[in-house]
C-alpha cells in the first residue's frame, strides 16, 4: 500500500520543498535606483541611490563608477541614509578618458554584510570636448581590491526581474513537465502501434490532456511574468509564437479523437497523430527559436540555463522542481487515466 | 458536458487573473511593490487554480459514472 503510493508522497514532497526554498530565501542586494542618470563632466555630483535588499547602516561602505578596468572612480564622502538610501558624492573630472563625447559607467558598491552589487550603465556622462591628454592625467590608475562576498544562500539580484526570478521554479517547469508527458505519450502511442492494447491508447491520451492542462498554465504565468518584466502579455515573440502552434496542434488531438466512433480506428489514428505532434513540437520549441532574435533566455544567442539567470544556488530548487511536477502531472494523468478506463468498461457492458 | 465546461472555465482564468494587474496605474504599482513579488504570487495562484479547475472537471466526469453504475444496478 505505502509502496504502491510512495511516488505520490514524493511528488508533494519535493513540490513542498520548492515552494519552501523558492520562495524563502532571500535575494542578493541590488541596486534598484540612480538618481540622476545623465550627468555633465568637471563637477561634484551627488547621487541618490536606492538600494534592494541592502544593509547600509553602520557599514563600511565604499562604491566606485566605473568606466573599464583601469579607469575607476571612488565616491567620496558616502553619506548612509538608512539601511537602503545612500547619498554618494562623485567629483567627475572634466575630461573622460575616451574619444566619446558620452560615456556609460557601471555602479559598484561593496560592504562587507552585502557584498560587492553593482548597477551597469548606472549613468552617462557627457563632456564638453574630448582631451585624452588632460584626462590621463586627471584619472590616475586606480583599481578596486578587497571585493566582499555576501554570505548565506541568496538567489542572484537581476534589475527589471527583481524577485521575479523565483518564476524560474513555478513557469518553467510547466514547460518541462509538459514535454515530459507529451515524451510518455509518445512511448505509450508507439507501444500501442505495436502491441494493440487499448489501455496504452488511452494512457497516451491521459498524458497529452495533462500536459496540455501544463502548458496552458505555462502560457498563462508566462503572460503575467511578461507584463511585468518584458512590458505586455504577449509580445510576439518567437517562443511565445512557436508555443502557442504546439498547443493548438495538441488540441487538435482531442478534435481528432472525437471524430472516430469506432474505438480501434480512433487509437490508432490518434496514436500516429501523437507520434506526429512531438516530432512537430521539436523544432517549434527548440530549433526556430534558436534562429532568430527572442526575449527567452536560451534562444538567439542568449545563454539558455545559465551564468546569472540559473546559479549554483537555484538548480538545488529547479531540478527537483521540474521533477515534482513531472511527478504531480503523472499522478494527474493516472487520476484521468482510471477514469477513462472506467467509461470505457462501463461502455463495454452496456 | 464537463469538456463543454472546461475549456471556458481556463479561458476565464484567463481573462481574470492578467486583469488584476491591468487597468489603472494604482495595480500597476501594486505588481511592481516588493520588488515584483506579486508576480510570483500571481503565478502560483494560476498553476494553483488551473489544477483546481481541472480537479473539478475529473470530478464531474467521475460522478457521471457514478450516476450511470446506480442506474444499471
Amino acid at each position: 500500500m505505502i509502496k504502491k503510493h510512495f511516488w505520490k508522497a514524493l511528488a508533494v514532497l519535493i513540490l513542498l520543498y520548492t515552494f519552501i526554498a523558492g520562495l524563502l530565501v532571500p535575494l542578493k542586494p541590488g541596486i534598484v535606483e540612480m538618481d540622476p542618470r545623465t550627468v555633465q563632466s568637471g563637477r561634484n555630483i551627488s547621487f541618490k541611490v536606492k538600494g534592494y535588499n541592502t544593509h547600509y547602516m553602520n557599514s563600511d561602505i565604499r562604491a566606485w563608477l566605473k568606466m573599464d578596468e583601469d579607469h575607476v572612480l571612488a565616491a567620496s564622502p558616502i553619506l548612509i541614509q538608512n539601511d537602503r538610501d545612500l547619498k554618494l558624492i562623485f567629483g567627475i573630472p572634466p575630461f573622460l578618458p575616451t574619444t566619446d563625447k558620452t560615456q556609460n559607467f557601471t555602479l559598484i558598491i561593496d560592504s562587507p554584510v552585502d557584498g560587492v552589487h553593482l548597477l551597469p550603465n548606472a549613468v552617462f556622462v557627457s563632456q564638453d570636448s574630448v582631451n585624452l591628454a588632460l584626462a590621463s592625467l586627471q584619472w590616475p590608475p586606480e583599481r578596486i581590491t578587497d571585493l566582499h562576498e555576501k554570505a548565506g544562500i541568496t538567489f542572484p539580484f537581476r534589475n527589471i526581474l527583481a524577485e521575479t526570478i523565483r518564476n524560474i521554479y513555478f513557469h518553467v517547469p510547466m514547460w518541462f513537465a509538459m514535454i515530459l508527458l507529451f515524451l510518455g505519450a509518445v512511448i505509450y502511442s508507439g507501444r500501442f502501434l505495436w502491441k494493440k492494447n487499448m489501455q496504452d491508447d488511452q494512457r497516451a491520451a491521459s498524458m497529452i490532456r495533462t500536459g496540455v492542462l501544463f502548458g496552458i498554465l505555462g502560457l498563462l504565468t508566462g503572460a503575467v511574468w511578461a507584463k511585468n518584466t518584458w512590458g505586455a502579455y504577449w509580445s510576439g515573440d518567437i517562443k511565445q509564437n512557436m508555443t502557442a502552434i504546439c498547443l493548438l496542434i495538441y488540441l487538435a488531438y482531442f478534435v481528432l479523437r472525437q471524430a472516430y466512433e469506432d474505438p480501434d480506428h480512433r487509437a490508432r489514428v490518434s496514436a500516429v497523430y501523437a507520434l506526429f505532434a512531438f516530432f512537430a513540437m521539436i523544432p517549434l520549441l527548440f530549433v526556430i527559436p534558436r534562429l532568430t532574435d527572442s526575449l527567452h533566455p536560451g534562444n538567439g544567442g542568449n545563454p539558455a540555463l545559465g551564468g546569472e539567470d540559473l546559479d549554483n544556488t537555484m538548480r538545488l530548487v529547479f531540478y527537483p522542481a521540474v521533477f515534482g511536477w513531472f511527478l504531480m502531472g503523472l499522478w494527474i494523468a493516472q487520476l484521468n487515466f482510471r477514469i477513462e478506463r472506467l467509461r470505457e468498461r462501463r461502455l463495454e457492458e452496456e | 458536458m464537463s469538456k463543454r465546461i472546461f475549456l471556458p472555465a481556463l479561458f476565464l482564468i484567463a481573462a481574470f487573473l492578467p486583469g488584476m494587474a491591468q487597468g489603472s496605474d494604482t495595480s500597476a504599482d501594486f505588481m511592481r511593490s516588493m520588488g515584483k513579488m506579486y508576480v510570483v504570487v500571481t503565478a502560483i495562484g494560476i498553476i494553483f487554480l488551473g489544477i483546481v479547475v481541472f480537479l473539478i472537471f475529473l470530478d464531474r466526469k467521475l460522478t457521471k459514472l457514478e450516476k450511470q453504475t446506480k442506474q444499471n444496478d
